[in-house]
């Protein structure tokens, strides 16, 4: 049996729709106008024991509230979710002392005490025993130092060595299954490399299952064998990551931002390059953000450099930029079929 | 019990740290035992009693219930709610314990602490500089079990009023409110004695007397038989098992809210 398994799962919020202006606020107080937000929609899937899953999506999409039905937070509003042969909404406490969690943005560390003494509170909260305490920092100790951080009180911490110890506290009960929600969120390179290589030790050592959320599609690329994405609500994609690291690696954005820029721009730059490079080049023109305009180009079709060289011999260019795709797009290319 | 053992040593480290502000806050107690004092010598001028108190068991009555009055409000209203609102709560429902115990354990944390480093310093003052003259008697014995128990009731009130911030967002209105009300009501104040016969009465149905006014009559009237305190315990346990069974009850219907909409 699967370790953990959902079918058939759905969340859905009653949210009020809020009117405009004072008066609006004043009539929502008696307000019964609420619509529903299926913020997860009908879905099911099944992770075993020592899996890493990557669990991605743009915001809004539905990860956080699956992690919180998982660790029973929130109860599902329909559908099936086990997770170790136990129901998490009905047995909250049985639930998390099998689990660790990290919330990228919030700490489990004791605020003000240096970084052992929460290390210790969570040992009693555990009841973990001395030899599994001490293995699992001696691990943690192998791989980044952290004893040297031990007296240090937990606000003087850097962001990258709090969530380093946020990590081994969420690690130290030895939990069968890690739900980790943006863990690298505001890392520096190195810290997240070193991350990864912690939580991929972690995982090759107690063949701990670990479920993985995140914005940096690096992460997932480090990490992860299979990849779950969700959007709106529905799981979109679930299977190898392979196909999908194809797809966002041969996709590059060229950022460019143009001299005197106006109105009829876009679509001069859209016709230009469509008479150089032909419709099936799959060029793609975007304006996401005031004075930049976006070019994403397929690497395997028309070289970056190419479309590059055109734009600066063509138009008034002031400066440039290449971006990774970004996953709002890899979600955009699934959508249109590009895995199918 | 290990859980929350732990807690409880975590949160007094942690409340060690903040030493300097507890330094300040003993400063700012013996302050007001000087005031009351002063306010309610020269109240009792030419009189020997009032209401049937003498001055010394008003000034020790007032000036206790000014140290309690610290010791009792730990702010646990304030910290639940913010961890409601900011979404640090969850970092708590996410631990294999009772989220009410644990923020019993916290509490109890502060209380500790706040015995050793302002309550006991209060009384040294008040007995050996301000030389108030207290009678020994049999009701001192009993005067640390209704702290405890007035520590209990205080905390059910105040967690119930916390939880109120998943349905209000703000609880600065509500937990200023009961505030006042529980000051005057309790004989933090104003001695209960002073009261007429009539509101009496009535305050004597309700709570908060039972946090002030019953551990401090242990103190200004030591002399009554055994009865007459295990009387007064009793209604201290009868309220907090009944506060504690409607913390339980509240804390269930106020978790749906989370569970179900959301937080």
């Amino acid at each position: 049996m699967s370790l953990i398994e959902a079918r058939g799962l759905s969340k859905h919020f009653k949210v009020l729709n809020h009117r405009e202006g004072l008066v609006g606020a004043m009539k929502d107080l008696f307000s019964t106008d609420f619509r529903v937000v299926k913020a997860v929609d009908d879905i099911s899937f099944a992770i075993e024991p020592g899996e890493i899953v990557g669990y991605i999506g743009p915001n809004g999409a539905g990860k956080s509230t699956t992690i919180k039905m998982l660790t029973g937070i929130l109860q599902p509003t329909s559908g099936r979710l086990i997770v170790d042969s136990i129901v998490p909404y009905e047995n909250r406490q049985k639930n998390v002392r099998n689990m660790g969690v990290i919330f990228g943005q919030r700490t489990q560390l004791w605020w003000d005490l240096p970084v052992v003494e929460s290390f210790k509170i969570l040992r009693d909260i555990y009841s973990i025993d001395e030899n599994t305490y001490n293995s699992q920092l001696g691990l943690f100790q192998e791989l980044v130092d952290l004893r040297s951080l031990y007296s240090t009180p937990v606000r003087k911490l850097s962001l990258g060595q709090r969530m380093l110890c946020d990590l081994a506290a969420a690690f130290l009960h030895n939990p069968k299954v890690i739900l980790l929600d943006e863990p690298t969120i505001g890392l520096d390179i190195s810290v997240k490399s070193k991350i990864r290589t912690v939580i991929r030790e972690l995982n090759d050592t107690h063949r701990t299952t670990i479920i993985l959320t995140t914005h940096d599609l690096g992460d997932v690329e480090a990490l992860c064998r299979r990849l779950m994405i969700i959007d709106k609500g529905k799981i979109i994609y679930d299977g190898e990551i392979n196909r999908v690291t194809e797809l966002f690696g041969v996709y590059r954005t060229l950022k460019v931002q143009i001299f005197q820029y106006g109105d009829g721009m876009m679509d001069l730059l859209k016709a230009r390059l469509t008479d150089k490079f032909g419709k099936a080049s799959e060029i793609v023109v975007e304006n996401t953000e005031p004075g930049w305009t976006d070019v994403t180009v397929n690497q395997a079709v028309v070289p970056l450099l190419d479309v590059l060289n055109f734009l600066m011999g063509t138009l008034p260019v002031k400066d440039v930029r290449i971006v990774e795709v970004s996953m709002v797009s890899v979600v955009q290319k699934i959508y249109d079929g590009a895995l199918r | 019990m290990k859980p929350y053992l732990g807690t409880i040593k975590g949160t007094l480290i942690a409340w060690f740290i903040y030493r300097f502000s507890f330094f300040f806050t003993l400063a700012g107690n013996l302050l007001y035992m000087t005031l009351i004092f002063f306010l309610w010598k020269s109240i009792y001028s030419g009189a020997d009693t009032i209401h049937g108190m003498t001055f010394n068991q008003t000034f020790i009555y007032l000036a206790l219930a000014g140290s309690l009055f610290i010791l009792f409000t730990p702010g646990t209203d304030w910290t639940i709610s913010n961890r409601i609102i900011d979404g640090s709560l969850i970092v708590d429902l996410l631990k294999p314990v009772d989220f009410q115990i644990l923020t019993l354990a916290r509490t109890t944390g502060f209380g500790i602490f706040n015995v050793a480093v302002i309550t006991i310093p209060s009384l040294l003052v008040l007995f050996l500089g301000f030389r108030a003259d207290m009678k020994l008697g049999i009701g001192l014995l009993f005067f640390p079990i209704g702290i405890m128990l007035s520590f209990l009731i205080s905390f059910a009130i105040d967690f119930s009023l916390g939880l109120t911030s998943f349905y209000t967002e703000s609880i600065w209105g509500i937990s200023t409110t009961k505030t006042a009300i529980t000051s005057l009501l309790s004989g933090a104040l104003i001695p209960l004695p002073f009261f007429p016969q009539s509101v009496q009465n009535i305050l004597r149905l309700l709570p908060f007397q039972a946090i002030y006014n019953i551990p401090l009559s242990m103190v200004t009237s030591p002399n009554l038989s055994v009865l007459d305190y295990a009387r007064a315990l009793g209604v201290q346990v009868f309220w907090v098992v009944l506060l504690f069974a409607f913390c339980r009850w509240f804390y269930r219907r106020a978790f749906r809210v989370l569970t179900v909409s959301g937080g």
